[in-house]
């Protein structure tokens, strides 16, 4: 047995430590997942607790045939969209950083400047990836962040896998076009009153 | 410029052969639209895990504290309100029998006990012509009606539990 599937006995008969382990395991891809939906990193906290907290009271309807994984980022997924689609978030703070964002600065980089580049590159991936239709939003994030394959991304939105594959395809035109259409336009907006360096 | 089985290719991520990869790169030096749809599959595949602030599971173990809290005060503050609510419908529905109980019991009794012989009378008579038309029936209703009736409960049978275990089904997305 591993200790996934211990913990998830465990915390089945009541003990907050097994499932607090779960927590401690997961709290990363939920994470990453909520803010890249939410675009918002007070609100994907709120977000990535609120999934842990309906995981733990609906952890006995659990299929224990299915991935935990899956099933915990379904959960997350679909509260996203539900948020989405309740507050109409329509646009990215992209001030994340200022606000104890821990995206941090990958400090093996050769040089600051490759550095920043990259930065803006993720800022400007964030900002078109706001753009998209939650459910869209939510196929590439488990995608290319989560690794997850078309059929776990149909299990956790609960759509068949040619509409998954048609929604990535889709997704991914639209970023391309966004891609295309502003390409550095996010970076003279971010901090007009910053460091010209940034 | 048509640059359909390239965008085809890109997006199916499909291997390529050594000449398509060749035609694949000449197109994407002239193509902007098929270069941007390659520079964002980069983007995606080197995008980084974004991490929650330092002590989420510590903030997880408050929130589900607090959130236990709550649920026990709901808990108990529905108890309470649900039996202070079915003792009043129980004392207000209550308060003639009360009433009359106090002011003359023997009466009371007395009229509790034939409401009660009269009620069982009526189950047995009920039940006693029931018998009688079950026994009398059958022979006034035609076989093929029998039928119908007996294929229509057991579809209506069917029908409940499939219903049953479609709507009682475990939800896994919550």
């Amino acid at each position: 047995m591993t200790d996934e599937s211990t913990w998830i006995t465990q915390a089945r008969q009541g003990n907050d430590e097994a499932f607090t382990n779960l927590v401690e395991s997961y709290q990363k891809p939920v994470y990453n997942l909520c803010y890249r939906m939410l675009g918002e990193a007070e609100a994907a906290e709120d977000a990535a607790q609120e999934t842990f907290l309906k995981v733990y009271q609906n952890l006995a309807r659990y299929d224990r045939e299915r991935s935990f994984a899956t099933w915990l980022l379904s959960i997350a997924a679909h509260h996203c969209i539900d948020k989405l689609r309740r507050r109409r978030f329509s646009s990215i703070s992209i001030d994340e950083d200022e606000e104890g964002q821990t995206d941090l600065p990958d400090h093996s980089a050769p040089d600051p400047e490759s550095e920043t580049a990259r930065r803006q590159e993720r800022e400007r991936m964030q900002g078109c990836l706001q753009s998209l239709d939650p459910t869209d939003r939510a196929a590439v994030i488990l995608r290319y962040w989560q690794d997850c394959s078309e059929v776990e991304i149909a299990q956790a939105l609960k759509l068949t896998v040619p509409a998954v594959k048609s929604r990535l395809h889709r997704a991914r035109r639209a970023l391309a076009d966004l891609w295309e259409e502003k390409p550095s336009h996010l970076r003279t907006e971010r901090k007009p009153y910053g460091s010209p360096a940034f | 410029m048509d640059h359909r089985p390239f965008e085809d290719w890109l997006l199916e991520n499909q291997p390529l052969t050594s000449d398509q990869q060749r035609l694949l790169n000449s197109h994407l030096r002239e193509c902007s639209s098929c270069a941007a749809l390659t520079e964002v599959d980069l983007a995606l595949k080197s995008a980084r895990l974004v991490e929650p602030a330092v002590g989420f599971t510590d903030r997880f173990r408050v929130k589900l504290e607090s959130r236990k809290q709550v649920l026990r005060w709901r808990n108990f503050w529905g108890f309470a309100l649900l039996t202070v609510g079915v003792l009043g419908i129980i004392v207000w529905g209550s308060l003639p029998v009360l009433r009359e109980l106090i002011h003359s019991p023997i009466a009371f009794l007395s009229s509790w006990g034939a409401s009660l012989v009269s009620f069982w009378s009526s189950i047995v008579a009920i039940l006693r012509a029931g018998m009688v038309l079950f026994k009398v029936a059958p022979g006034f209703v035609p076989a093929y009606v029998w039928a119908v009736i007996l294929i229509s409960a057991g579809g209506s049978s069917m029908l409940w539990v499939v219903s049953l275990m479609k709507f009682t089904k475990v939800p896994q997305g919550v």
